[in-house]
């Protein structure tokens, strides 16, 4: 019998098989994630897409430097100018670029890429409006581009560049076309410093470096392997073993990390946690402006940032305000603009409003990517809701069905919230036109004529000054008006390795430059 | 013999005919799938046009019948979120799932094995009571919890063992140890109880009365009696650790198929929901199956149902 | 997960093995450990807003994380400590013990009378009832409790309700196949066949002559199973499934505490602890009883 039991465990061990053997000569990155967004390699059609890995594998028509000013060196055009009425952009690309199956870059791959991230089955975050703003490309030689647009813009250089999504992913035309869309996702093909290698869906994609590139030379890591952790505990104890060099964590951790002495770095300010009710307002308490800048005074910023989140957020006063871009359109909050604690005020308002005795409140409550505190927040708000009489109700769901609620309006009135990734003043400008503009009908979380308008200039302009001065007066609007509930601005800490050496992770949408951590031109 | 056999089978067939169809009803009821795979911007018009383009505009009966259709010939369809075939993704992730059962049942069995024939043999003793309290822990604490003591203990201090992930044969230690800690204890109690009751038997008395040794009286012809309960409740305990392993997969970041359902259920993905609790449920008919064939084969009273 | 009740399935189809009381059987002792251990926690539920110090959904984020009273940084007015909303750990354990245990005796009693029925059922009729009956509970015995409390909590929001359901909905297909397996080998005996010649109908015999005799099982099973219930309630929260917040729950708490093993260690270990203490007080009731009633059901 013993016998029996020996031989067996030693059969379930060698068919286990033994560990994989060390890396030789150049170090491998590991990166732990607590979630991927889409496990789909395809920049178009694979949903919602986050860039840390894809921005490897693929090139973009335009660059940017990590804090998000588009570069000239690190994208295929190496320079673009406008027409003189700003309907023709042409993009002078660079040459000698050559995809992983070897075929050279050219301005013919940009257009296939381009028509397919406009195409009717694509999933970018931007398509719909690049596609009411394009007429026609043209390629007049290999390495130049033209876009021609129906109406003046200046937004198509931003959109096509690494600060928003993936519209601007360069694609190859020639093996896409002759394996089909469904082998491209599978095995995907760029013209970046890392090629796929393999993936399994669930567990890890695993990327190896090209030879050398000319974004950042000889790439210094042999492979970059990117792994889906969920646990946090697993995450921080994969990194305290050295089995990962980079691992995403949650605030409260930190100093328990930092103790150990492992760097954290931090991404600041990488998403505003803004909450907002959902439409129509017509038959609800929220109708009343008094009873909106209410639920603001009631809660305490501080408090949150300091507790809940640790210390690694600051408090956010304008509702939707996206902090990397106020730099471009000359916004800077006021004073007046921060909402106090003043829960006696915010009775007051209420009473005044007619809610003496206050109103049901519903309260989703959810986790999001890069939120783990998401239902412990959702908690806190409606703790200092209930404190000024208001009576909330908590309802715990998933983000889709928070998600359906909201765009079907099932639940008017109801709160909602999300950690909104910070962004340069084109994407605030996209972010705006979906949740701040009526004609967005299911996203819409705003319903005011007057900043309908001005976002409806903002589409049609192409001065620069002009256009900062209406997205700040689209702020101030949002603010005077309470249009929401923001509460903090997050800082998201990734916690490294002791060896890592120097990193910036940057300050663009769903990118952390792993590419320049692994170049050799630093 | 062979009648009977025939006869489960072509019942078990009609459960899962009867499950497809309860899943297909709960999979469609878990909400849209389009909202997480279209962008926020998304109009009206691309919705319809995804919904024709992954034919879910189809009325439900003939969305059913066509699952039920291609399912018989192997094909799941393709996954809305992971645009890949489902059969694909299931043998990338099932394998995972059984190996992590394998090791976990073999384990459990290595150490329920000796821990519940001594603790039959040395009943009330410490060695008694340190295997019951092992089989209590065993029941009584939350797996997520104790995945995540060992990995924090195991792995992030001490750093024995690896922390997460499939690998090689040291990744699957806590996994494997976590999944099958309640198998031992029910395992143990078994054996513990199945001995106790055939040592105080007639038959151990006369082994004993001619002279066999102690120790063989134990271990060889005790333990074949106790044995019985015991080979049958494996099969059992196996099936239970493929399809209840998702807290597990998940805490370890195991690939396997649980984890695959929970990425399904989140992101409403209608095909791979229907086909991960239909291969699940097929394996437990499978493995229920082998058993009652077993008892069958051991007992031909059971074989004709009234 | 107790792994004896799956088993049962499986062993009630075998025809029960000859009686062989063990000796000092029926001279048990009252399991007094349990059964103190268990009244402590009845008492709790009961009496929670009597014996609650403080309210348990009151939240207080400057006093997150209050470490209990015997450590450095604590206070007799959090005896246990506070959670991460700064919450008192002791009140939640006292309300959570209302929370927990009627989930788990509900559910277990939902699960096991409408299984019992379909197994005295089945066991009666035989032939095609029983076939028909016994492939929906194999088939309902082959869904995965967890995936379905999961597409439950997406389709409709966790909550208590969907807890009790989920696992109800699945729970009583074992109590089914044990009572079936049973009620097989009642059917055997004398007195039901004098009691069909007698005339007597379907549903008298059933409830006069089976039932009684079953109840044993009955008990014994329902007992073993309530810490399950607990147990996968917890698993549940891990998941997101489980009975959700502010409720307390002892599951839940565990699950919200345990990013903190380290440095909130208290957050999960005095839920674990009041679950563990639980459950191991249903168990050894439900084994006591297993041996006082009928040693016969050893394999449960």
């Amino acid at each position: 019998m013993k016998l029996a039991i020996g031989i067996v465990a030693l059969v379930v061990a060698l068919a286990i098989g033994a560990s994989p053997a060390a890396a030789q000569g150049k170090p491998d990155l590991t990166v732990a994630l607590s979630s991927f967004s889409t496990e789909v390699l395809d920049p178009v059609l694979g949903g919602h897409v986050v860039k840390y890995y894809m921005s490897l594998m693929f090139d973009y028509l335009v660059g940017v430097t990590p804090d998000g000013q588009l570069s000239r060196d690190t994208g295929l055009a190496t320079r673009w100018e406008p027409s003189s009425d700003h309907r023709r952009w042409t993009f002078h690309l660079r040459r000698g670029v050559k995809f992983h199956t070897g075929d050279e870059v050219t301005s013919e791959d940009v257009k296939f890429s381009l028509q397919r991230a406009i195409g009717k089955r694509s999933t970018t975050g931007y398509a719909g409006p690049l596609r009411t703003l394009i007429a026609d490309i043209e390629t007049p030689a290999p390495d130049r581009l033209v876009i021609v647009t129906k109406d003046p813009t200046l937004i198509i250089p931003t959109y096509l560049s690494r600060s928003l999504s993936t519209e601007g992913m360069i694609l190859p035309k020639k093996y896409i076309e002759s394996v089909g869309d469904d082998a491209f996702a599978q095995k995907p093909v760029g013209s970046g410093p890392y090629r796929f290698v393999e993936q399994v869906t669930g567990s890890h994609i695993k990327l190896t470096a090209v030879d050398s590139h000319w974004r950042i030379g000889v790439p210094r890591f042999k492979t970059v392997t990117f792994r889906l952790v969920p646990e946090e505990t697993t995450r921080i104890a994969l990194l305290r073993r050295g089995e990962v060099d980079i691992a995403d964590v949650s605030r409260e951790r930190v100093k328990e990390i930092e103790r150990e002495a492992f760097p954290v770095h931090f991404r600041r300010e990488e998403a505003i946690l803004t909450m907002w009710w959902i439409l129509p307002r017509d038959n609800q308490p929220t109708k009343d402006k008094r009873v909106r800048e209410a639920l603001n005074l009631a809660v305490d910023r501080t408090e949150v940032a300091q507790s809940i989140f640790g210390g690694y957020a600051d408090p956010a006063h304008v509702p939707m305000a996206l902090s990397w871009s106020y730099r471009d359109i000359g916004f800077k909050p006021t004073p007046e603009m921060q909402y106090p604690y003043d829960p006696a005020r915010a009775k007051k308002l209420l009473a005044d409003a007619g809610f003496a005795s206050g109103f049901p409140l519903t309260v989703y409550a959810y986790q999001l990517p890069g939120l783990p505190e998401g239902k412990a927040f959702a908690e806190a708000m409606a703790g200092y809701w209930q404190k000024v009489g208001v009576q909330p109700k908590l309802v715990p769901v998933d983000y889709p069905a928070f998600r359906k609620n909201w765009f079907d309006r099932a639940t008017p009135g109801a709160v909602g919230y999300y950690n909104v990734a910070n962004r340069d003043w084109i994407g605030t400008y996209a972010f705006l036109e979906k949740q701040a503009y009526s004609k967005s009908k299911a996203s819409d979380t705003v319903n005011d004529p007057e900043i309908d308008g001005m976002i409806e200039q903002v589409m049609r302009q192409t001065d620069k000054e002009k256009i900062g001065v209406l997205m700040r007066n689209v702020y101030t609007r949002l603010r005077t008006e309470s249009y929401g509930v923001p509460v903090v601005y997050l800082h998201s800490p990734y916690a490294t390795s002791k060896t890592l050496g120097k990193w910036n992770p940057g300050s663009v949408m769903y990118d952390f430059f792993i590419d320049e951590l692994a170049s050799s031109k630093r | 013999m062979a009648r009977f056999v025939f006869a489960r089978l072509v019942q078990s067939l009609v459960a899962l005919v009867i499950l497809s169809v309860v899943v297909f009803v709960l999979a469609r009821a878990t909400g849209d799938p389009l909202h997480l795979i279209l962008p926020m911007s998304a109009s009206e018009e691309d919705y319809a046009n995804a919904r024709r383009y992954l034919g879910l505009d189809r009325p439900y009966v003939e969305q059913y019948v066509s699952f039920v259709g291609k399912a018989l010939t192997g094909d799941f369809g393709t996954s809305l979120r992971a645009r890949r075939p489902v059969g694909e993704l299931i043998a990338q992730r099932l394998p995972n799932s059984l190996r992590l059962a394998a090791f976990a049942m073999t384990v459990s069995l290595l150490l329920a094995f000796p821990l519940g024939v001594l603790a039959a043999v040395w009943k009330d003793t410490g060695v008694d009571r340190t295997a019951q309290v092992i089989a209590v822990l065993g029941q009584s604490l939350p797996t997520f919890w104790v995945a995540i003591v060992l990995i924090e203990v195991v792995a992030g201090r001490l750093q024995w063992l690896p922390a997460g992930g499939i690998g090689g044969f040291t990744s699957y230690i806590l996994p494997g140890f976590t999944l099958g800690w309640f198998v031992v204890a029910g395992m143990m109690r078994l054996l513990r109880s199945g001995m106790l009751e055939v040592l105080d038997s007639e038959y151990v008395k006369l082994a004993r009365v001619k002279g066999v040794v102690e120790s063989r009286v134990v271990w060889v012809h005790a333990l074949k009696n106790a044995l019985i309960p015991v080979v049958t409740f494996a099969g059992i305990y196996f099936s239970i650790l493929v399809t209840t392993a998702i807290v597990v997969e998940t805490v370890f970041a195991w690939p396997g198929l649980g984890r695959l359902a929970y990425e399904a259920i989140s992101s409403r993905d209608f095909p791979v929901i229907q086909a991960v609790v239909l291969t699940t449920a097929a394996i437990v008919a499978v493995v229920n199956l082998s058993v009652d064939c077993v008892y069958a084969f051991i007992d031909p009273r059971i074989r004709y149902v009234r | 997960m107790s792994a004896e009740t799956a088993g049962g399935a499986v062993a009630a189809s075998l025809p029960a093995a000859p009686a062989r009381p063990r000796a000092g059987a029926r001279t048990r002792r009252l399991p007094l450990f349990a059964l103190s251990v268990i009244g402590a926690f009845v008492l709790c539920a009961l009496l929670a807003n009597v014996l609650s110090p403080a309210d348990p959904e009151e939240q207080s984020l400057r006093q997150r994380f209050t470490p209990p009273v015997w450590e450095e940084r604590g206070t007799w007015k959090h005896v246990l400590g506070t959670d991460r909303l700064g919450r008192d750990l002791l009140s939640r354990i006292i309300w959570g013990s209302r929370v927990s245990l009627t989930a788990g005796v509900l559910t277990v009693l939902l699960a096991s009378a409408f299984g019992a029925g379909v197994g005295l059922v089945a066991g009666y009729h035989g032939g095609r009832v029983d076939a028909a009956l016994m492939r929906i509970t194999d088939a309902t015995m082959s869904f995965p409790v967890i995936l379905l409390a999961l597409i439950l909590a997406v389709t409709i929001g966790p909550s208590f309700v969907n807890v009790v359901v989920a696992i109800a909905v699945v729970l009583w297909a074992r109590y089914a196949r044990v009572i079936r397996g049973q009620v097989l080998t009642l059917m055997e005996l004398d007195f039901i066949t004098q009691a069909r010649i007698a005339g007597a109908s379907a549903g008298r015999i059933i409830l006069r002559h089976l039932l009684p005799n079953t109840f044993n099982t009955l008990m014994v099973l329902v007992t073993l199973q309530v810490g399950y219930v607990i147990i996968v309630e917890a698993s549940l929260s891990f998941l997101g499934a489980g009975i959700p917040p502010p409720t307390p729950a002892w599951g839940s708490m565990i699950s919200e505490g345990r990013d903190f093993i380290t440095s909130a260690w208290w957050v999960s270990f005095f839920p674990g602890l009041a679950i563990l203490l639980v459950v191991l007080a249903f168990n050894l009731l439900g084994d006591w009883l297993r041996d006082t009633l009928d040693p016969k059901l050893r394999q449960l």
